[in-house]
């Protein structure tokens, strides 16, 4: 019987094959994994993605591409409300539906967290946009915390 | 098979909260998820999200986990069900196509490919391999290092590298593959191996 187990010249070749695969790995994509230990002490429920104007035809069609026109929309859904997201140009506007007051947080891999006000007609926003992955996560007084996964625009 | 130690201990020192017994997790496994997803033809950008979703279940799972040394197996189980699921995404988004098709569109219609297990658990193996290689001593670690290096060195050259007379080469080489194959996280490996092998 032979094998890497027992044949040194095997063990050796699958030594290689194995640090090479190491050294394949981009360092961003370990950084990126070493940050998300940031989540773990976070107790948010994840809000559901219901709806993602990417992926349908007729949304947006024909819209003027302006700083204030929205080139994305998303709907989340969690345990007592809903959460309608613009993404335009200028940056992201939401609103908590049943709107109440909160605070909404952006958190960009690798960046400090953005915190804003929900407002009491359930509005907030963030600008400028993100410029990589993010995350949206919401602390409502009394309706928890909810979080997205990850987002990419 | 048998509990690496190693494994059991950054496991339940990251469910303590300590940073630094994470990234040494992520650092071990890192490689493996992304060869994972390499070899389902991932693009980089879904390959980050695979690797953000894995990591994210893991935190969650961190606390359940009943046996550390079972964690290269959910990682690999894992990222594989994670990549199975983008191709899916994407392909709801296209017209629809023959399913039975899907698993060869996914890893290419190479005949001579290895059949999925089979990658998963070469890809398990060489994790095993970086884990034992990464307890070896410094001397043994630095040896093995310049015996794989790419372009490969001649054997004058990494005993001048070293300061050894090459004749001690051979013997030291001998000696560090058996510290190698005898590490308990590639043992336990084997007895999986072996296992596999067996009801084949």
């Amino acid at each position: 019987m032979t094998g890497w187990w027992n044949d040194d010249d095997e063990l050796q070749e699958l030594l290689r094959e194995a640090l090479a695969e190491q050294r394949d790995t981009p360092a961003r994509f370990v950084e990126a994994g070493k940050a998300s230990f940031a989540w773990r002490s976070i107790d948010a429920e994840l809000a559901a993605l219901s709806y993602d104007s990417v992926g349908d035809a007729s949304a947006l069609a024909g819209v003027r591409q302006t700083d204030h026109a929205a080139i994305r929309e998303l709907t989340f859904a969690f345990r007592d409300a809903t959460v309608h997201v613009q993404i335009a140009r200028g940056g992201l506007h939401g609103q908590v539906v049943p709107p109440r007051r909160g605070e909404a947080e952006l958190h960009v891999e690798g960046r400090p967290v953005r915190t804003t006000e929900v407002d009491d007609q359930g509005w907030f926003s963030f600008a400028p946009l993100p410029a990589t992955a993010f995350r949206l996560l919401w602390r409502i007084p009394g309706g928890g915390t909810a979080m997205t996964d990850r987002l990419t625009l | 098979m048998r509990d690496d130690p190693v494994i059991v201990d950054l496991v339940r020192r990251a469910r303590a909260g300590d940073q630094a017994a994470w990234d040494e997790i992520v650092e071990r496994f890192a490689p493996l998820v992304w060869a994972i997803c390499m070899r389902h033809r991932l693009s980089p950008a879904d390959a980050d999200d695979v690797g953000q979703s894995l990591w994210m279940g893991l935190l969650e799972h961190l606390g359940s986990l009943r046996e550390p040394a079972a964690l290269p197996g959910w990682i690999a189980t894992t990222t594989r069900r994670e990549c199975l699921k983008v191709h899916d995404d994407a392909r709801r988004r296209q017209v629809p196509v023959d399913p039975a098709a899907a698993e060869e569109e996914v890893l290419g219609a190479d005949p001579t490919a290895a059949p999925v297990d089979e990658g998963l658990l070469a890809e398990e193996r060489r994790a095993a391999v970086r884990a034992a290689f990464a307890g070896l001593a410094p001397q043994c670690r630095r040896l093995l290092a310049l015996l794989v290096s790419d372009p490969p060195l001649p054997y004058v050259r990494i005993a001048e590298i070293l300061g050894v007379p090459v004749g001690g080469l051979g013997p030291t080489r001998a000696r560090c593959l058996e510290k190698l194959r005898r590490s308990q996280t590639l043992a336990a490996f084997l007895e999986l191996d072996g296992a596999e092998r067996g009801v084949r």
